[in-house]
């Protein structure tokens, strides 16, 4: 097979996103070391600015409608690549505020951190853009390499290294998966773009070669029975890493989760349905309950992060665009909430140098505005109206009564109130239990600012959603016409 | 402005919470005027609604609509009919008189108005709610400020079981005692009653969903669904259960009543009057803008199981009540006892009883109000809410004393209160069909009187203790006002209730019709109803 390498310029637009990240990348890396004299804000600040011209590049390929598909369908830039890039875009930035401060504690290598964490998002927007197995493999470990190094970057500490040790074999065993599962699909199929799969029929090799690549991205995701390395990775690794990880990967994995499932495999959808299902309620629960017991609230926020993915899968369980529309919704309401708590986080232990679920007594009186500011978000992640987690979850809710998906739905509504229990624990040490100490606990520019993101997104996706939802409803368009679920085909021969 | 009216009750609190935001809160004086003008605003606007409703043309009134999301069939729909409009009225009194009846928090006072001026905003938002999405929106957003206000501000409760459980009688709290660990901390409480609630919600959720999906629409609008949603027998029959049971816990029915006494004991005052004025009454409400409106034969063929659980609800709440020894679990499980006339009166499916019922809806939250105001007084001023222990406070709160003889009368339905109608309602509209039950009821009347009795004389007459002798009358108008408010409501309605019953009367008749026709009901009277 030859391979035909001929780039037009109108192609090399599709990726200028990415194109000027990585220029920008090179750019803030030899900056940090020719310039001694840059401070790492600044380096923190030309990141940010490097990221909102690419986010305004995509705006502008949204307004525009720029779609297309490059180097035989490996890249492709549709809507729906465009909303993930700028949900990681959008993340990233948040997380790079929530960092400021906290880099400033590290010892050595403040530059490189930046460096690292852009370097991430780079690859999680190539990821976002893969259409076949090959690009998946590929882009994924790209964008897991930035983590091995950030998870551990506290080389001090125990916990830190510890922590990206787990991350680090447990993922270097998913990426031996992931390459096991895309040989046998490729045996089985002989091809590796998913749009050219729709028509291959059912086999073992290509079974067992999906259920590998599932418990993949399953991993890289953190859905039950793939999330062992989540909370201790979540507690050891440097706090804006954790609040990176909890979001931007899940996005990414999602965004293939969904082209993989809806394109390649979707003459065998009743077979995953049942899988998602499964692992929809398994994660959920087990999400749920496990973090009732939770003494760290990093911890705490990874187990919930674990519910929260088992939420998700209830839009893929549903298989329909519908479902799809809702998890991009839902992931959206995720992001602001859960950024907008880790950031407040990152505000108070860097006052009382702990992360333990104890020290969050009193902290109303301690400081009004964090107490407030992590009401809503955990309020938001419970799933209480008026915020952005509410309409997300009803969102989901109501793609699956569409599919007819009761089970699912009854464990749903359920783990709403389990949740809600050790969500409002933290919501009583915060403003029922008085403080031990009562000098109050300041929070820095940056750290505000991305709290007040936080606020404004949960809020405004809370009260009036609809251009949000109508924005996710357009970019999957292409899946409109996915096969209902009477569309039975089986995934096993003679099955 | 006429038409907007609805938007300014529900968003003046909201605006009035929101504005709190920006309020410094040194400024104690500035917090509390914020929060009463706004309540303010939405008691005029509501007082508006409630006398310019039309009632000869009857249905949804002043209504307004917004698509909100076409994608999921949802519209912010506003509208209220004669059933709706009153309690938004309600809501508005109590959000008015709770606020000065909390004049003199201290602790968070801004923080506190904030999340006052929520929850009754929400329970506004569930009384006007034309579309289901809004109406489970709202219900859900009024659950979560009631466990801030009861866990920051409210009280510890002393010895749960002993107060139950004089001289070693096996009184207690059926279904409360397997779930209470122990514990009588107010915590306890906030967490006890937010779970409870978001149980219950979650299960009406589901046959929220469901009617959604298997009417077929895929659609919320509650004008839509009642006309044109069918379903077969089982599924409506499910459904019905799921709505009934999912918004009874909040009304509270027996046995999932166990979350409410402890709640109303450890709230404090102003969110007691809310949670037993208006917001158990968002129960029976969304049972009637649901199950009545939606499931018209489910509810003919089902709605016996309200009669039957209502018995327990009257006579067991009235029994606690009489043993009680803690002023407001004797009120709280009054409260729980009166809930049980109000599904009686929504059993018996006749006209004249679905009428009592909202009356009494309205009549006892100003009623029970009332009583919770001043058992706040007396507790703020004695730090006692122990019967035994208190006594001859009449010598130094005349007033309060006065005031109190009238809550209880009105809450005993003497006539001269809007009670009395709304009882006697219940009464007579009911005989035909639940004889039994009215004997009970009016057993539970007796039972009333026994208690309120009781509890009147253990705080105001005896031997006054020399301990409590520091405690005053409430003196200033900010104390007196709301009482008087909400004095003159109640007799004002009683004396005059013309206007009201016409009110009710205009919406209750139609779907009482609706629900006792066998015949196709979508040619049933259908004129007067659509906006």
């Amino acid at each position: 097979m030859t391979f035909q390498l001929a780039l037009s310029a109108a192609d090399l637009l599709l990726l200028l996103p990415e194109i000027f990240l990585t220029l920008w990348l090179c750019l803030i890396l030899s900056l940090d070391f020719s310039l001694k004299r840059m401070t790492h804000q600044q380096l923190a600040y030309l990141s940010i600015a490097g990221l909102a011209v690419t986010g305004l590049i995509l705006l502008g390929f949204d307004q525009a409608g720029t779609t297309g598909a490059l180097f035989k369908n490996m890249f492709v830039l549709d809507r729906m690549a465009i909303f993930f890039k700028l949900m990681i875009v959008g993340a990233t930035t948040l997380v790079l505020f929530m960092s400021i401060d906290y880099v400033q504690d590290f010892r050595f290598f403040r530059g490189e951190y930046y460096v690292m964490v852009v370097m991430s998002a780079l690859g999680m927007m190539f990821m976002a853009s893969s259409n076949d197995l090959l690009s998946v493999f590929v882009t994924l470990e790209f964008s897991t390499f930035g983590f091995y190094v950030l998870v551990a970057y506290l080389r001090d500490d125990q916990r830190s290294s510890e922590a990206g040790l787990k991350f680090f074999i447990l993922g270097v065993f998913a990426a031996g998966l992931l390459a096991y599962g895309i040989s046998l699909v490729y045996g089985e199929t002989g091809t590796l773009i998913f749009s050219e799969m729709t028509g291959t029929s059912g086999s073992y090799g290509l079974a067992i070669g999906y259920i590998l690549i599932f418990a993949a991205l399953g991993f890289k995701i953190g859905a039950v029975p793939f999330h062992a390395w989540i909370p201790d990775t979540y507690q050891g690794a440097p706090t804006p890493v954790t609040a990176f990880l909890s979001i931007a990967p899940k996005a990414a994995a999602l965004a293939i989760l969904i082209r993989m499932f809806y394109v390649s495999l979707a003459s065998f959808k009743p077979m995953w349905v049942l899988l998602f299902v499964v692992a929809s309620i398994f994660s959920m629960t087990y999400g749920n309950i496990v973090a009732i017991a939770q003494k760290n609230i990093k911890r705490l926020l990874a187990y919930s992060g674990i519910a929260q993915i088992g939420n998700i899968m209830i839009g893929l369980a549903a298989g329909t665009k519908q479902g799809s529309d809702a998890i991009m919704f839902f992931l959206l309401t995720y992001l602001f909430a859960n950024l907008g708590a880790f950031a407040v986080i990152i505000a108070v232990s860097r006052v009382l140098k702990s992360d333990e679920i104890e020290d969050y007594n009193g902290l109303n009186r301690r400081s009004p505005f964090l107490a407030a500011a992590m009401l809503l978000f955990l309020l938001s992640l419970a799933g209480v109206p008026p915020l952005a987690g509410f309409i997300g979850k009803i969102y989901l809710f109501i793609a699956a009564m569409k599919e007819e998906l009761y089970t699912l739905l009854i464990v749903g509504l359920i783990n709403i109130v389990i949740s809600m229990y050790y969500y409002l624990i933290v919501v009583k040490k915060m403003y029922i239990n008085e403080p031990t100490d009562s000098s109050p606990i300041p929070a820095s520019m940056p750290i505000k600012v991305a709290v007040y993101v936080g606020i404004a997104g949960t809020v405004l996706l809370g009260v009036y959603p609809g251009p949000f939802i109508d924005w996710a409803v357009s970019a999957t368009l292409m899946f409109s016409n996915i096969a209902g679920p009477t569309a039975a085909a089986s995934l096993l021969p003679g099955g | 402005m006429g038409e907007y009216s609805l938007l300014i009750i529900l968003f003046a609190p909201f605006f009035g919470a929101i504005a709190l935001m920006f309020v410094p809160r040194q400024e104690a004086i500035l917090v509390r005027m914020t929060a009463a003008i706004s309540a303010g605003i939405s008691l005029l606007a509501s007082f508006y609604i409630f006398l310019a409703y039309d009632t000869t043309k009857g249905g949804f009134q002043f209504v307004q609509r917004y698509v909100w999301s076409e994608e999921l069939g949802i519209a912010f729909y506003l509208g209220v009919d004669g059933i709706g409009g009153p309690l938004v009225f309600a809501s508005a009194i109590l959000l008015f008189a709770g606020i000065f009846v909390s004049w003199h928090i201290k602790d968070r006072t801004k923080e506190f108005y904030m999340f006052l001026l929520i929850l009754a905003a929400a329970t506004i938002g569930v009384f006007m709610s034309l579309d289901l999405f809004f109406l489970y929106f709202f219900y859900e957003m009024s659950v979560l400020p009631m466990y801030l206000l009861l866990g920051v501000w409210g009280s510890h409760t002393k010895g749960y079981l002993s107060m139950t459980d004089p001289e070693e009688r096996k009184l207690r709290d059926s279904i409360g005692f397997i779930f209470n660990f122990g514990s009588n901390s107010k915590e306890y409480a906030a967490m006890k009653l937010t779970l409870f609630l978001s149980a219950g919600a979650v299960v009406a959720l589901m046959g929220i969903l469901l009617i959604y999906h298997l009417s077929g629409l895929h659609t919320f609008d509650i004008v839509v669904l009642r006309e044109q949603a069918h379903f077969s027998d089982n599924v409506a029959t499910l459904i019905w259960f799921l709505i009934f049971f999912g918004f009874a816990s909040i009304a509270p029915i027996w046995p999932l009543h166990s979350w409410s006494p402890v709640g109303h004991a450890a709230a404090p005052a102003a969110t007691s009057m809310l949670h037993a004025g208006v917001l158990m009454k968002l129960g029976h409400f969304s049972i009637i803008r649901v199950a009545f409106e939606i499931l018209p034969d489910s509810t003919r063929e089902w709605m016996w199981v309200a009669a039957v659980l209502c018995i327990f609800s009257i006579i067991y709440g009235g029994l606690v009540s009489y043993f009680a020894k803690d002023t407001k679990y004797v009120i709280g499980y009054s409260s729980s006892s009166h809930m049980g006339y109000i599904f009686l009166g929504m059993a018996a499916l006749s006209y004249i009883s679905l009428s009592g019922a909202v009356i009494y809806m309205f009549a006892h939250a100003l009623a029970t109000s009332m009583l919770f105001a001043m058992a706040g007084w007396v507790y703020d001023q004695t730090h006692s809410r122990d019967i035994p222990s208190l006594g001859g406070l009449v010598e130094k709160m005349p007033f309060i004393a006065g005031a109190f003889i009238v809550g209880c009368m009105a809450s005993i339905g003497m006539p001269g209160t809007i009670n009395f109608i709304a009882e006697i309602m219940i009464i007579v509209g009911s005989w035909d069909k639940y004889p039994f039950q009215v004997v009970v009821a009016v057993l539970g009347i007796v039972l009333t009187l026994a208690y309120m009795f009781k509890m009147m004389r253990g705080l105001f007459y005896g031997k006054l203790d020399p301990e409590h002798a520091h405690a005053t009358d409430a003196r200033h108008w900010v104390d007196r006002m709301p009482l008087l408010l909400l004095i003159v409501c109640s007799i004002t309605l009683g004396i005059f209730p013309g206007h009201f019953y016409e009110v009710v009367r205009s919406t209750v008749e139609p779907m009482i019709d609706r629900i006792n026709h066998v015949t196709p009901l979508i040619t049933q009277n259908t004129q007067g109803l659509l906006p």
